[in-house]
Order: structure tokens, then sequence, then C-alpha cells
């Protein structure tokens, strides 16, 4: 079977492709927007080109949608291709989406719950995609629906860098009630064995399920934030009050963004400049949303990493990086988040 | 969800699996365990999220001896989140040795282990964000944590227990939210539970009866109703409950509302360590996930058997701060600022004498001539403590002379006559106040005694330092400000004879088959631990049991096999 990977480059798309090439029964094709990588077929292509999308699509069993980016690459990419795949006969489509279609909700969230995808652009862009992905079911396609948590691991510079980052500048610690929201942290590795158990299972049976992935044993924020700190030696962890996290994202954060920007025109500029801290993730720490990932757990049949063995694995992933023997770290993008 | 109950119908009756009366830590810890398991929770509260008068005023009664115990509504909160809204923090397990029948403390045992309570500690500390569970200083520390007293060590006097302080957690603002989300449980302010409400036979609960100073009425019938309402008011409710059972509920063998314990502590005595200043830690450590914690000296389970002693810590401490000899700015600048000190922390700053001019003179003079060690004091107390979200958790002076006194915190015999009873006075929704007869023994300040010589006997053994104290004047020592506030034990207590307790070893009151108490209510003894840790824990354990209980009636149902 080959498997077009689209978004191949990214973290959960290189994991991926790396996945169904040791797999055996699967042949990727990483297909990717900004790079092409090693060790698998790749092509560049522009989910939103159609007629890149046609050519790229020519010889495929299956397309896994894994493109991260602004809200026209998922949203009006999403389209293109399901288009694409319906006029190139390929009717078999894992589509990544987010726990972000879930909105505002709050407590615990199973797939019934309707999208609603308020308020952001991002979570917006997801839910369009997924109307998409609905529509190209409708006309007969067969689609697999994904809603990761926060996908984290080692190489996970959003959920693991970033967040480690923060603690060993004691910019992040226990929250209190600003992180008692549910991390829904779920390893790369289980969101990839989703993704194979999805392909091997749909049997271009018409129709569209969707499955939420998160650990089942995942924490709260604050419990990852000192499991963290504690694993990489950024001790003691301290309790931050609410309005230092505040004045961090809102006051510090603007002129942080733009020395960041500023800081990529110079080789190794951004290294020195202290990262901002995304306001979007205050929100998202302090939310009580509890992603049930029952359905994926008994319909795919997946082991979930435990989340120690996640943590330790995420934290040593870190160490050896700051240490330098990791030149080139993959991917720097994935999970439940546009920054 | 969390309603105010002037909103449900007057005449009502709601139904749910499990009604929990009381939301402080016991109530809250018990709702938040059981929620997502399948069943229905009803959580009812008296109080609202702040502090209310007329709520607090419903806590009024009488104290047979005003020098011996606080009045009835100090120490205690009627608000979500009780009275962890005004606690100190300080969460310790219990030891091993509480739960022993021990000859030398009459009325002692408990009818489950240490080991029993043990699984549920973990969650304690989690919910009372007060770190891991790890107590032994090697553990929690690391080994090359200093020693409390360098060059003292004996198997006798143990100084490697750590004590863990809480932020202090409010667990009402803390757990407000998850309660609020939680589909499973409907938290019910301004909700007074005035009476038990128990079947024709009595041997369980029909429902129980909800009033607001509003003065609107409603039932809760539950599967199962928890008593989660504190020490006092846990047994102010069954002996108030005499419509079936004429002598309150569980009260057949008029054994509610006795057994009453608080803690016996006080500062006694001088402590001169022979060593350098440096070499004695008296303050406090920082655990890696960013605890505030301590080393006390405690004497061994072996030695406590051998001696025939009760269970006691003593921590190190500074003199007495009415006193103005101790020459010290910031002890003297507490006593002059006692007025705006709440009660109950401030109580340690009265100690019933009249100061006079001079003694205010000199406790001035002594602020105004110790400038800098007042200034970094303030500086400390309002970065790590006013405006810190985990706070500082005490005072603590610099140790310059290696002089202390020692803060006896310890456990007293349980005595029947040490009791709450109801008087003839009514609050204002009708409910009998509560008389407070606190009592303890001789034997309670001669194992004090007991443990203190130990102490000095260890010091000078191992030539690290001298412990004086006058045996004469011990007892007043210990009882110069009354029983220590705030922890109330014992009024429920928890046992297998029903002659001598109230509910069983599943917290279960012994005559009905539905009703349980949570919190220290239903401890049998009081240990060195501050109950809060405690009653946290037996409160996980009694959300286990009722899952277990009451699971398999819903599994049927869900099934459609039950009627």
């Amino acid at each position: 079977m080959r498997v077009l990977v689209l978004g191949g480059s990214g973290y959960v798309g290189s994991r991926l492709c790396a996945l169904l090439r040791d797999s055996g029964w699967a042949t990727p094709v990483c297909a990717s927007s900004r790079r092409t990588s090693t060790g698998v077929e790749s092509v560049r292509v522009d989910t939103r080109d159609p007629a890149a999308m046609a050519d790229a699509l020519r010889g495929i069993d299956a397309v896994v949608n894994c493109v991260a980016g602004n809200a026209s690459a998922i949203g009006e990419g999403a389209r293109v291709l399901t288009r694409a795949a319906l006029a190139a006969g390929c009717r078999r489509l894992v589509h990544l989406s987010s726990m972000s279609v879930y909105g505002t909700a709050e407590g615990r969230i199973d797939e019934s719950r309707a999208i609603d995808g308020a308020p952001g652009w991002y979570a917006r862009a997801k839910c369009e995609a997924e109307e998409h992905v609905a529509a190209f079911a409708a006309q007969g396609g067969a689609a697999v629906v994904l809603r990761p948590g926060c996908v984290w691991g080692p190489g996970s510079e959003l959920w693991v860098g970033r967040i480690a980052r923060f603690l060993q500048a004691r910019r992040l610690g226990d929250l209190g009630v600003a992180g008692d929201g549910w991390s829904n942290l779920v390893h790369v590795d289980d969101v990839g064995q989703a993704v194979l158990a999805a392909l091997r299972g749909t049997d271009a049976r018409p129709g569209v399920r969707a499955y939420n992935l998160a650990g089942p044993d995942s924490p709260r924020w604050n419990e990852y934030f000192v499991d963290l700190a504690l694993a990489i030696g950024a001790t003691p962890v301290r309790r931050l009050p609410a309005l230092q996290l505040r004045l961090d994202a809102m006051l510090a954060g603007p002129p942080l963004k733009v020395a960041e920007i500023l800081g990529r025109r110079w080789p190794g500029g951004a290294r020195f400049m202290p990262p901002p801290m995304p306001p979007n993730l205050l929100g998202l720490w302090e939310r009580h949303l509890h992603l049930d990932a029952s359905r994926a757990e008994r319909e795919l049949q997946l082991h979930w990493t435990p989340y120690a063995v996640a943590l330790q694995q995420s934290a040593a992933w870190f160490l050896q990086q700051r240490r330098g023997s990791l030149p080139d770290v993959p991917v720097l993008r994935g999970g439940d988040s546009p920054t | 969800m969390i309603a105010h109950a002037d909103t449900i119908d007057n005449g009502a009756c709601l139904r749910a699996d499990v009604c929990v009366v009381g939301g402080g830590a016991a109530g809250i810890s018990l709702a938040l365990a059981l929620s997502g398991q399948g069943l229905s929770i009803i959580l009812l509260e008296s109080g609202r999220m702040g502090e209310d008068a007329a709520t607090q005023a419903l806590y009024a009664g009488e104290v047979a001896d005003e020098r011996l115990h606080s009045p009835a509504d100090k120490y205690r909160q009627r608000r979500l989140g009780g009275s962890t809204a005004t606690w100190g923090g300080r969460s310790m397990p219990f030891d091993p040795i509480d739960f022993e029948t021990r000859s030398q403390v009459p009325h002692s045992g408990w009818p489950i282990s240490y080991e029993d309570l043990l699984p549920f500690y973990p969650q304690a500390n989690a919910l009372s964000e007060a770190g891991r569970f790890a107590y032994d200083a090697d553990e929690a520390l690391g080994a090359a944590a200093p020693p409390m007293v360098r060059g003292f060590t004996s198997e006798v006097v143990r100084t490697n227990g750590l004590e863990r302080f809480s932020c202090p957690t409010n667990f009402g603002q803390r757990y407000e939210r998850r309660l609020r989300v939680a589909p499973d449980i409907q938290v019910l302010l301004g909700a007074n539970c005035i009476a038990i409400g128990l079947e024709a036979d009595g041997r369980s609960v029909r429902d129980v009866s909800v009033a607001t100073l509003a003065g609107r009425r409603f039932r809760v019938a539950a599967r199962a109703t928890v008593l989660a309402m504190g020490g006092l008011e846990t047994a102010r409710l069954l002996l108030a409950s005499r419509d079936v059972a004429p002598r309150g509920v569980g009260n057949e063998h008029d054994v509610v509302g006795r057994y009453y314990m608080c803690h016996i502590a006080g500062n006694v005595g001088t402590l001169v360590f022979n060593g350098r200043p440096q070499d004695v830690r008296h303050g406090y450590e920082i655990t890696p996930e960013g605890i505030y914690c301590r080393r006390r000296l405690a004497v061994a389970a072996t030695e406590q058997r051998r001696h025939g002693l009760a269970n006691c810590v003593a921590r190190l401490h500074f003199s007495r701060i009415t006193d103005p000899r101790h020459r010290n700015g910031v002890l003297s600048g507490l006593f002059l600022s006692r007025k705006f000190i709440s009660y109950e922390y401030g109580k340690r700053l009265h100690d019933g004498t009249d100061p006079t001019p001079g003694v205010y003179a000199r406790h001035l003079w002594n602020v105004i001539s110790d400038p800098v060690d007042t200034a970094a004091f303030l500086v400390h107390w309002a970065t790590r403590r006013t405006l810190a979200q985990r706070k500082f958790p005490s005072v603590i002076l610099r140790n310059r002379t290696n002089r202390f006194s020692l803060e006896m915190h310890g456990e007293q015999i349980p005595r029947a006559d040490s009791r709450v009873t109801l008087t003839g006075k009514v609050d204002a929704l009708g409910m009998p106040r509560l008389h407070i007869d606190w009592r303890y023994s001789p034997e309670d300040i001669a194992s004090m005694d007991g443990t203190l010589q130990l102490i000095a006997q260890e010091l000078e053994r191992s030539g690290t330092g001298r412990l004086d104290y006058d045996r004469a004047t011990l007892e007043e020592d210990l009882l110069r400000f009354g029983a220590y506030g705030g922890h109330h034990i014992g009024t429920a207590r928890m046992g297998t004879d029903p002659r001598t307790s109230v509910v069983d070893a599943d917290c279960r009151v012994h005559s009905v088959d539905n009703l349980f108490v949570a919190g220290s209510a239903a401890f049998p003894t009081s240990s060195q631990a501050n109950p809060t840790l405690t009653l946290i824990a037996l409160s996980l354990r009694l959300a286990r049991h009722l899952a277990g209980r009451l699971a398999p009636r819903q599994a049927a149902h869900v099934h459609g096999a039950a009627p």
C-alpha cells in the first residue's frame, strides 16, 4: 500500500513515515511544502495547489493528512486534498484533526460531542477541515479523523522543549488553579500507531469515524510541569502566581515575539532571546477538558505508552539536546497549537 | 455544578446516590473522588464561597471553661472549603503506632491499620498541595541535606522526620472549578442540614432535611449519606436528630460527642546547643518539588512503648513572645501588632496577663534597637508570605544564640467525660447549640514530661546540648492557651464495639445501614499529627468503599436487570 503522508516533515508526519516504512506492508511517500525528508520517498507539494495534489496522488492508495501551518493550509488545504483524492480515485483518508475542535467545552468529552471550533482561528480551521473530510466521506470516501490532545514525546519542541525551557527559566512551575486543566498528552508513537491501525482498518467502507487520542493516564498540567521539572533538574519548582503568568504572556509576550522574529534573520540569533509565552497556552492550561479516548483504545486496539515512560524519554531527549549532541532535531511542530 | 440552595423548590425531595453534608477538606475530597464512577453526588454546604457572618453565627455555642477551649465558632469556617480557608497547612500523616492498641493510652486502637490508610495518603498530599508522600528527610531532601543538629544521632529521639506544608490550600477556591465542571456533582451552597430523618425502624436514613437562612426547606434522599461537617458539627447533628432515635442517631450507647480530643501543645523549657549556630537547622527546607518542610524531634515508637509514652513531637521554637526579655525586635513587633492578627493566629500572643505600660515600652525598645533584623524579617515576610502563593509557613528567627524553647504537640488520652452535648438554646434555624466540655488527663502531662526527659537525656548523652524545663510549671506551660485550637477529634469515633464507638472500620454508623462519617470525628485517637491530611486520606478511603458498595446496583441499572 502506497501512503501519501501530507505534512510528512512535521513532528507527527516524520515519525509516521518512519513507522510506515518499518511496517512491512506500507510504503510511505512523504509530502511536504517545506523540505524533503531523508530515508523515505518524498515529494514537495503545497496542498492548496490542485494540480500538484493531483500529481502527488497518482498511484497512491491512501492519504494521511498531517498538515500544520496557517488557517489556509489547514482549511483550504483539506478542501483541495479531498477533492483531488476523489478525482484521483483515492478513497482512503486518515485526517489528523485536534481536540481544539471541541471549542471551549469542558468535562469528559467523547467523540459524540458536537464540534464548534470557537474561539480562535486554529480551532475554526480544524473544524473547516473536518467539514471537508465529512463531505469527502459523503461522496464515497472512507475517512478516519483523529483528534489528538497535545502530541509529545522525544523531539517534541512544543510540549517538551519549550515547556522545559520555561521551567528552567522559572517562568513556569506549579500554577495552582491556572494549571489545573487536563494535559491530554499523547505520545507521538501512539498517534502513529493509531494512524497505522486506521489505515489497516479502513477497508474502503464509505463514511467517517472520529477518534480522540490522549493517554488515559495523562495528568493535569501542574503535575506534568512538576514531573518534567524534577526530571530535568529545574528544581526547586516554584508556585507561580497567576498574575506573573499573565504579565509574562500579555506584557512581555509581544516584545519577545518581535525579538524572536527579528532574531531569525541572524543565524543563531533566536537562541539568545527568551521565547515568548503564548497567551493561548494560559487558556489551555486552565481548561478542564478531559478527552475520552476509550473508543480509540477499543476499536484501534491501541496500547498507550505509559505516562512515566513518555516522561522519561522526553526528559532524556531534552537533556541530550541541551548537551548539543543532537544537531538536527526533526520537526518543530505538532500537537494542538497554532503557536 | 454549583448552585445556591435557594434555587431549589420549597418542599422538594432531591435524589442522589450519595449525599455529602459539609464542603470542607473531607467533603470536597470525598465528592471529587466519587466523581466519574457513574454515581450522582449532592454536596450540601452551609456557607457560600466567602465568609458570611449570619452563617458563621450558626456555629455559636457554649464552652465549659473558656481558659481550656476556644469559643465554638473560632478556628472554623462555614463556607465552601470549610476551615481550609484559614488553616496553617501543616500536612502530616499519622504514625503506624497511632493505630495500635497501646496499654499506655487507654481507649486506643483503630479497627484499621496504618497500611490500610497508606494507599490514600499520596492522593491526600496531592489534594493538599503538600508535594510527594515522603516524610523522611533523606528521602525527601536527599542524603546530603543538613541534619537538624550536627553531631546529634540517636535511636531514641529521631530528627529525620519531616513535616510538610500545604500552600496553605483553600479547598473551596482551589477545587471550585473541578466541582463546577463535574457533571455528576451538584454542590448546593447555603444548604444547612438540620436533621437526619431515619426510616421508622431506625436502621437506615430516609432523607436529610435542609434549610436555608432565607427560609427555604427541602430534603435530600440518597442511597448513602456522609456527614463531613467537622468534629463538632457532626456530633451536633447526630445528637439533634431525635425523631426516631430518642438519644440521637447512632447514640444508642451514649458515645456520640464523647471522647472529644484536641491536642496538648505549648512552649516548654530552654534548650541550649553547644556547637555553632550554623550547625543547627531550626527553620524550613524546600524540597525539589517546592514544598516547605521542617525537621522535628520525635520519640521512636519502640521507646514510646518501652517508656509508656503517648505520641508527641517537639519543634525548635523561639522563647515566649509576650516576655520582652528575649530582646528580639521581630518578636516584640509581633507582640505589638497582635491586635491586627486574627484570633486564631494571635491567640498565643495573648497569655492572659495584662501587659503593663513598662512591658509595652520594653517591646517597643526591642523593635527600635533591632532595626536590621526587624526590617529583614518584614521584607522576607512580605515577599515569601504576604505576596506569595505558597506561603512561608511560620515566623522563623535567625539563630544567633543557639537558645531555643521546645514547641510540643502531642496526642491526649481519649476520655469519655471529655465531650460535647446539646444545650437548650437554639440557633437561627432551630438547631440546638453545642456545649463543649473539653478535658485532659494528668497522664497527658506526665507523658509530655517523659518525652522531655528522653530528649534532655539524649542531648546530654550526645554532648550536643542541654534542655532545662520546670516540671512544676509544665502543666501550666502546656495549658496556658488551653487545648490547641482547631483540631476537633473523636466525637463519632471508629471502632468495632458499638458500646465504645460510633462508626465501624468503613466509617459507617454502627446502627444505621447507609450513614457514614468522614473527617476527624471518626478518629479514635488524635496522634501527634495535625488531623487534616489524615481526614482527607480517610475520606478517600471512604470514597472507594462507597463506590464499591454502590456501583453493583448501578451496573445492574445500566443493563436493565434491576427494578
